[in-house]
């Protein structure tokens, strides 16, 4: 047992309301810079959608990910040696098309603007080339709330029944927010030929560092998620740090921070590195299976002691013991990784939304037996779909993580209407009374310390000259180009 | 005068700077150490210049070394008359090929408005170098033939004496012009390499093909 320690962000879906403050928040801290207009380490789509970039989960077009070859894992996109082939033009990229062209307005011409008879107003420019931009035709969330759904949502390859974003009564949406998954088999670190990418002992953070990276541009493919992005500026690849300067002091995330929604929970989670591949190789619907087997349990006394053994703090020990995504991700099992059959073991869960009731009469909808919620099969967001996104194409999953939501719902629904609660719908689900307070607590009132669980990093335990230039970002040292 | 300059002057002066800034934009500046790709800008002409001038370059480049580091089985190698030509024509061939990709290049930069911010005076110095230098060559290979032959018996003991500051311009002296601003141009691209994006060419990844997979950093214990 090779027991290291990870921090895990969990999104509840069923609570996103599509908001984009993550976006914001995210974009105000950290790429808000030349070269980095186009980056949204935090982004949010909408499902169903083509996404950003246009088409990311179609692994025909960027390759990304792995897959299995032999009982072994390969990377889909290039072995090592056509690697070193396909350097001067890396054949997978992603290109400015599929993202969008930056823009900004010259806000100066609304007073500037000469004498006439028409308002002035401001017109877009590329923030790359500077030019006037005479029609905008993209933008990292172009196919918000279903706009253009024809041609963007019918895209969706998740989408069994391309017919459903063309019928207004059996329509359907939701939002999903993503950031880099932190990946415990992280495909753009395999892929760097300069080892510039590298996973973080301590907390699996994944990191670019910006003074190896030579600019070759295979991880930006190789990520199946699409959230390595290239600096067209530096030359170099940047991603999602997950905030650690933050998070090293116990803070938030930025994104998770500022969730209005309250929808995201941060924690530590123990897994086993030596199973990691093993799991890996299971077949599509066993993978989330595999998934929560390679959690480990923090309070099993043999996890601890290992854990102390690859020296995983106490502190950090406490905080898994505490932490939320263990609750939701391995006690629970109510989160899901996103796309598992893309064989990176993502380490950002998602908890999937119920679909809203739209009507409880006509054929649309047929209730279930407690006469609230609609069955399974009858569900607006169709099963096939989620497991499609969330359970490499496993339906069981999803049902049991929608049956205990929905025994959460009217458990605590005859709570308020002071109503008898029947036992056997909770036991149905595979909850109890205790798990399903607790479990409402989690979705609903817990609040900022409850929902987070950060421990620090303990630098104080390392010697000063390790500590010394072993940190930060690395941003004021000066770049290429006019400033 | 223009002899002492092209075959004394610019090969130290090259040597000199490669020496000297390489190690220090490394440590200073390592920020600004990459290959600056710009396809994520624009691709599609770039397939067809990037992939021509590098495949072009590199065994013109390679050959051009091995001559210099192992004259003697080159001279085995070349001393017949088939192999020679064979080998010739492919240089030539190769030559044409790194031509038709960096003149694609100089095109593209000069044709594409996107590139505008990404394009400076660094940028356009080594395309019409690198163009120049091209045609020095395929010139060269076309109407001063056997250049791989004499090349070994001329300019390879001069570089050699170059090496043991002992120079002896008597091996160059006497070519005719075209041949001196190919040298010229060669020290010229040496000179320029720290400063420029060049500076790619240092990196061979050796380390990726021998690691695992998975690259780990703890801050206790260093990379793994």
């Amino acid at each position: 047992m090779n027991v290291r320690a990870q921090l895990v962000m969990v999104f509840n879906l069923d609570k996103c309301i599509g908001c984009h403050t993550c976006s914001i928040s995210c974009k105000n801290i950290w790429t808000d810079r030349k070269g980095a207009e186009y980056m949204w380490w935090n982004n949010v789509e909408t499902k169903p959608g083509v996404g950003y970039p246009q088409k990311w989960e179609n692994q025909d077009i960027f390759k990304g990910g792995w897959q299995r070859e032999g009982g072994k894992l390969k990377l889909r996109a290039l072995g090592k040696g056509p690697t070193l082939l396909n350097m001067f033009f890396q054949p997978n990229m992603p290109k400015l098309d599929d993202y969008y062209e930056p823009f900004d307005f010259d806000y100066s011409n609304l007073y500037k603007a000469p004498p006439g008879s028409d308002q002035p107003v401001a017109e877009a420019f590329s923030q790359i080339s500077g030019e006037r931009i005479e029609k905008i035709t993209g933008g990292p969330n172009w196919d918000d709330d279903l706009s253009g759904s024809q041609i963007y949502a019918a895209n969706d390859s998740n989408l069994e029944d391309r017919t459903l974003v063309e019928d207004y009564g059996r329509m359907f949406m939701q939002y999903l927010p993503r950031i880099c998954n932190h990946c415990l088999n992280p495909a753009c670190v395999a892929s760097c030929p300069s080892r510039a990418i590298y996973k973080r002992g301590e907390d699996g953070v994944v990191l670019v560092d910006q003074e190896v990276c030579k600019g070759w541009r295979f991880c930006t493919s190789a990520c199946p998620y699409k959230k390595v992005y290239f600096n067209w500026q530096s030359g170099k690849a940047e991603k999602c740090i997950f905030c650690f300067p933050r998070t090293e002091t116990g803070q938030c995330n930025a994104c998770a921070h500022s969730c209005v929604g309250r929808i995201r929970h941060v924690g530590v989670l123990l897994y086993d590195a030596d199973r990691v591949e093993e799991a890996l190789l299971k077949p599509d619907d066993q993978l989330v299976a595999a998934h929560r087997d390679v959690i480990l349990d923090p309070h099993d006394p043999k996890v601890r002691e290992a854990a102390r053994t690859n020296g995983v703090s106490d502190q950090w020990l406490e905080a898994a013991e505490k932490s939320p995504v263990y609750a939701l991700v391995k006690e629970f099992a109510v989160a899901l990784p996103l796309h598992p059959e893309f064989r990176t073991m993502p380490m950002a869960y998602y908890i999937p939304s119920l679909s809203p009731v739209i009507s409880s009469g006509g054929d649309l909808h047929e209730l279930a037996d407690h006469g609230t919620f609609p069955i399974l099969e009858k569900m607006r967001a169709p099963i096939s779909f989620l497991a499609s996104l969330l359970s490499g194409g496993n339906q069981e999953v999803i049902a049991d993580i929608l049956r205990k939501q929905i025994a959460l719902r009217l458990f605590k629904r005859a709570g308020n209407l002071g109503q008898p609660v029947e036992e056997s719908i909770l036991k149905n689900a595979g909850l109890d009374e205790e798990g399903a307070n607790r479990l409402y607590r989690l979705f609903t009132i817990a609040p900022y310390r409850e929902r987070n669980v950060i421990p620090t990093q303990q630098r104080e335990e390392q010697d000063s000259c390790q500590r010394k230039g072993a940190s930060g970002f690395g941003i004021l040292k000066k770049t290429r180009g006019p400033k | 005068m223009l002899n002492s300059f092209i075959f004394v002057v610019l090969p130290y002066a090259a040597l000199a700077l490669v020496i000297f800034v390489t190690p220090y934009r490394y440590f200073s500046d390592r920020l600004t150490w990459s290959a600056y790709s710009t396809q994520f800008l624009e691709r599609k002409t770039l397939l067809w210049g990037i992939n021509p001038w590098h495949y072009g370059i590199l065994p013109v480049l390679a050959a051009h070394f091995l001559g210099v580091i192992a004259p003697g089985p080159m001279k085995a190698l070349l001393g017949n008359q088939n192999r020679l030509l064979v080998f010739e024509s492919i240089g030539l061939a190769l030559g044409l090929f790194a031509l038709f990709g960096c003149l694609l290049l100089l095109l593209r930069r000069v044709n594409t408005p996107i590139l505008k911010r990404v394009t400076f005076a660094s940028d356009w110095a080594l395309l019409y170098l690198l163009a120049a230098q091209t045609l020095s060559g395929v010139y060269v290979a076309t109407y001063m033939r056997w250049g791989s032959q004499w090349y070994l018996h001329t300019a390879v003991p001069y570089l050699w004496s170059l090496l043991t500051f002992n120079p002896q311009l008597e091996y160059v002296t006497d070519f005719p012009l075209v041949f001196k601003l190919h040298a010229a141009g060669a020290f010229l691209i040496v000179a320029l390499l720290p400063f420029t994006k060049l500076v790619h060419l240092l990196y061979v990844p050796f380390d990726f093909l021998k690691d695992p997979p998975i690259l780990y950093r703890w801050r206790s214990k260093g990379s793994e």
